[in-house]
């Protein structure tokens, strides 16, 4: 097996006296697909935002390429860079058209030209078939539509793992699968991917392996095989029930 | 309203006394600043014409001319100086000699007890008298004395000693004080009141302005008893000034009869209002270019203190919206230098701007011997102002908006720097763009209170017509209908300057994508 490309070890995280996670360890290989999934409040999107950074570790270790990103030397900018996240709630920069939400990143972080960032911008707008709304203003887009610029926004930084925290979740039912086969279509460039997620069908047909989290605590976790259809806990076997009947 | 900003002037002034005291600017020139409103004929008033032996007024293209002007020059001349003018405020004018900007107050200023605190003041150069103004129909107009008015209606302007004065007329009906001499004259020929106590040189004007009217001539004996510190004026100088024997030497050459035919010149002379014809148009000729001057002084400190307050509120904004550093030294000099910038807004924010000026510019003066072009103080006062409040505009616009906007530049590798500058304040300041406009707007109208460092601004000016034509109504009339136009289009040009930061409402989805423009990315 390969090295690991970022490996969570006995990470707790309190917020006031109420304890989100406990002990997790678990570790991602590159060009690995990984899926969270639990309850609402079991974890998995603080999970998330602790692997880069947006919450702060109460203890425990984080290691990208066998490296803390803890430790203060560590740079910061650099590692986020490498790691992006797409949101719940898209996040995209309400002054920037389209274009330039994709463009400016690059040229603020990676320092490329202004040529080589909207060259490489209009490329992946064109593949989540955003490209004819490049002037717009985010505003003026749709739900489905936003979260598919913040898909290219997040991979024109080239980065090695994308952090995704619920993408569909704020959106109609119509605008899921457009969302959903861009996603698809990053997992197989071979970009490690770690999604936080409702929907299963994803997990089980897109993801390499599938985490679950109950109250705090990673509960199990299997190939999409082993989870889905000999799942070993109680707790998952009650979640996916509950889940796959109502789907 | 005068003893309500002379009020704030008096704290004010009070505050830069214990600034520091003492090192009095005494400096020996071949000049004499002389300090007077020069708007309050016939003693002093502008005019935009050196035509009668006028004296340009010191930082301006207008003159000063009337009896205290060519008194003024007499006085240079027998100290072998020359006169310089310095238009200033009433309230002003103490501590404008204090602090040096002047060399004399020569501004028809009585020698009252409380201003001889202050004040050291020559002999008298002009004595008034009380006289009686009345229709020149009535059967007031033949009184030859103050006994002669048996149940006639007399009043007299608000708070001045002619008021008090009028008990000494017997057995007439004292009238409620009235505000200014226009609102007397037009009651005086309406007939709601019969007569109305006044001042010599004020009679003559009153007489040469509306011929319907004159005023009475007591002799001694028949006449109003006044006290000397009422009605004769003096010069009033620094408190120790070398020259005053010299002055005084010189007061004594000029006769009554040479005074009153002074006056008499000053009267002739005096500007007056052209009657004939609209209002509006003969205002508008005689006093348009001070006005416009007073409209272009008030748009510059305006649009300059709001535009440098808007880049100091902007730096103070960001500065106090930092996230707390992880080393305790950081720390520490993060929450030091927050305290200051807090201390800044509170001083700033919680004092009236007519007393921030008056420290800044008398209080500088008067404690460091530092002589401040009052333009460059007018601009520093409203920008520093300004930024203060500015500065919590935009700390409000920062926080409101959206914590998602910072986790996804944060997330993308941004510096807190860089996220400030291309994703938070561009949205910060938009969302600041109304309550900017409205601090420029309040800017245009606070500018007015400058005129207690005498920067001929807007307000000063309407002042300074005002008391030339008498006709307070029209002319403040005339600048609210300025003031209006300013702030108007004001209001206007920040909304089109929103709707331009907005963009277009439309965009095209069929663009093709290699017409793209490739956007700036400031």
């Amino acid at each position: 097996m390969t090295e690991a490309i970022i490996e969570v070890q006995n990470l707790k995280k309190v917020f006031g006296d109420h304890e989100v996670l406990s002990d997790i360890n678990f570790a991602v290989n590159p060009g690995e697909v990984v899926s969270i999934i639990g309850r609402s409040g079991s974890g998995k999107s603080t999970l998330l935002r602790n692997i880069n950074l947006l919450e702060q570790p109460t203890a425990g270790d984080i290691l990208f390429h066998g490296a803390s990103i803890l430790e203060s030397s560590f740079d910061l900018a650099q590692y986020r860079a490498h790691v992006g996240m797409v949101f719940q709630s898209f996040n995209l920069f309400n002054n920037l058209t389209v274009l330039q939400n994709v463009m400016t990143p690059q040229q603020t972080v990676l320092h490329r030209d202004a040529a080589e960032a909207k060259a490489h911008a209009l490329e992946l707008l064109a593949q989540v078939g955003m490209d004819p709304y490049v002037n717009a203003k985010p505003a003026q887009l749709s739900g489905g539509q936003k979260q598919r610029v913040a898909i290219a926004r997040a991979v024109a930084m080239d980065p090695e793992v994308l952090l995704f925290d619920e993408p569909t979740s704020a959106l109609d039912p119509e605008m899921v699968d457009d969302v959903l086969n861009a996603m698809k279509q990053l997992a197989t460039t071979g970009l490690t991917m770690i999604v936080v997620t409702h929907e299963m069908a994803f997990a089980r047909d897109v993801s390499d392996r599938v985490v679950f989290m109950d109250q705090g605590v990673i509960a199990e976790i299997g190939t999409p095989e082993q989870i889905f259809d000999h799942p070993a806990e109680a707790r998952t076997q009650e979640f996916l029930k509950r889940y796959l009947n109502r789907a | 309203m005068k003893k309500f900003w002379a009020t704030l002037f008096g704290a004010g002034f009070a505050l830069a006394l214990t600034l520091g005291l003492a090192s009095q600017p005494v400096q020996a020139s071949g000049t004499l600043k002389v300090g007077m409103e020069a708007g309050y004929a016939p003693f002093n008033w502008t005019q935009t014409t050196s035509a009668n032996g006028a004296v340009k007024i010191q930082g301006s293209s207008d003159y000063a001319n009337g009896y205290d002007v060519q008194m003024a020059k007499k006085i240079a001349k027998a100290l072998g100086k020359k006169v310089v003018v310095v238009k200033t405020s009433w309230d002003g004018l103490p501590p404008a000699l204090q602090s040096g900007k002047i060399d004399a107050i020569i501004a028809g200023m009585s020698p009252t007890p409380d201003r001889r605190k202050t004040v050291d003041f020559t002999s008298t150069y002009y004595a008034s008298k009380l006289t009686v103004v009345v229709r020149r129909d009535s059967k007031y107009a033949k009184a030859t004395s103050i006994k002669d008015f048996k149940g006639a209606k007399i009043t007299a302007q608000l708070s001045t000693f002619h008021y008090e004065a009028i008990s000494q007329l017997k057995g007439v009906i004292k009238e409620e004080a009235m505000n200014n001499f226009p609102a007397m004259r037009v009651a005086l020929e309406s007939g709601a009141i019969d007569g109305y106590v006044s001042e010599v040189p004020e009679g003559i004007t009153a007489q040469n302005a509306n011929p319907n009217l004159t005023y009475l001539k007591f002799s001694k004996a028949n006449g109003f008893k006044t006290s000397p510190e009422d009605v004769d004026l003096a010069i009033g100088l620094r408190k120790g000034d070398p020259d005053k024997a010299k002055i005084n030497a010189a007061l004594a050459k000029i006769s009554t009869a040479e005074r009153n035919k002074m006056m008499n010149t000053a009267v002739a002379v005096q500007p007056a209002t052209e009657s004939e014809g609209n209002w509006l148009i003969s205002l508008l000729k005689q006093y348009g270019p001070m006005l416009l001057r007073g409209t272009g002084m008030t748009l510059l400190i305006s649009l300059i203190g709001t535009i440098v307050g808007f880049i100091i509120g902007l730096l103070v904004g960001v500065i106090r919206t930092m996230p707390k550093p992880s080393t305790r030294g950081k720390r520490g000099l993060q929450w030091f230098v927050n305290w200051l910038l807090s201390v800044y807004i509170e001083v700033f924010r919680g004092t009236p701007m007519i007393v921030q000026a008056a420290v800044l510019y008398y209080g500088v003066a008067l404690a460091f011997g530092i002589n401040m072009n009052k333009t460059l103080a007018a601009l520093l006062i409203v920008s520093i102002n300004t930024g203060a409040y500015i500065s919590e505009i935009i700390r409000g616009g920062i926080i409101s908006v959206d914590e998602g906007q910072f986790e996804a530049a944060h997330a993308l590798g941004f510096t807190h720097l860089q996220t400030m500058l291309k994703v938070v304040l561009p949205q910060a300041v938009r969302n600041s763009l109304p309550a900017v406009t409205n601090e420029f707007i309040v800017n245009i109208k606070d500018t007015s209170v400058l005129s207690v460092i005498s920067v001929s601004e807007l307000f000063f000016a309407a002042e300074t017509v005002a008391g030339q034509n008498f006709q307070f109504f029209h002319t403040y009339l005339v600048v609210s209908a300025i003031y209006l136009i300013l702030t108007f289009s004001i209001s206007r040009l920040f909304r089109l300057i929103e709707k331009h930061v907005d963009g277009p409402k439309n965009y095209n989805v069929m663009t093709n994508q290699m017409q793209v423009e490739t956007p700036t990315i400031k």
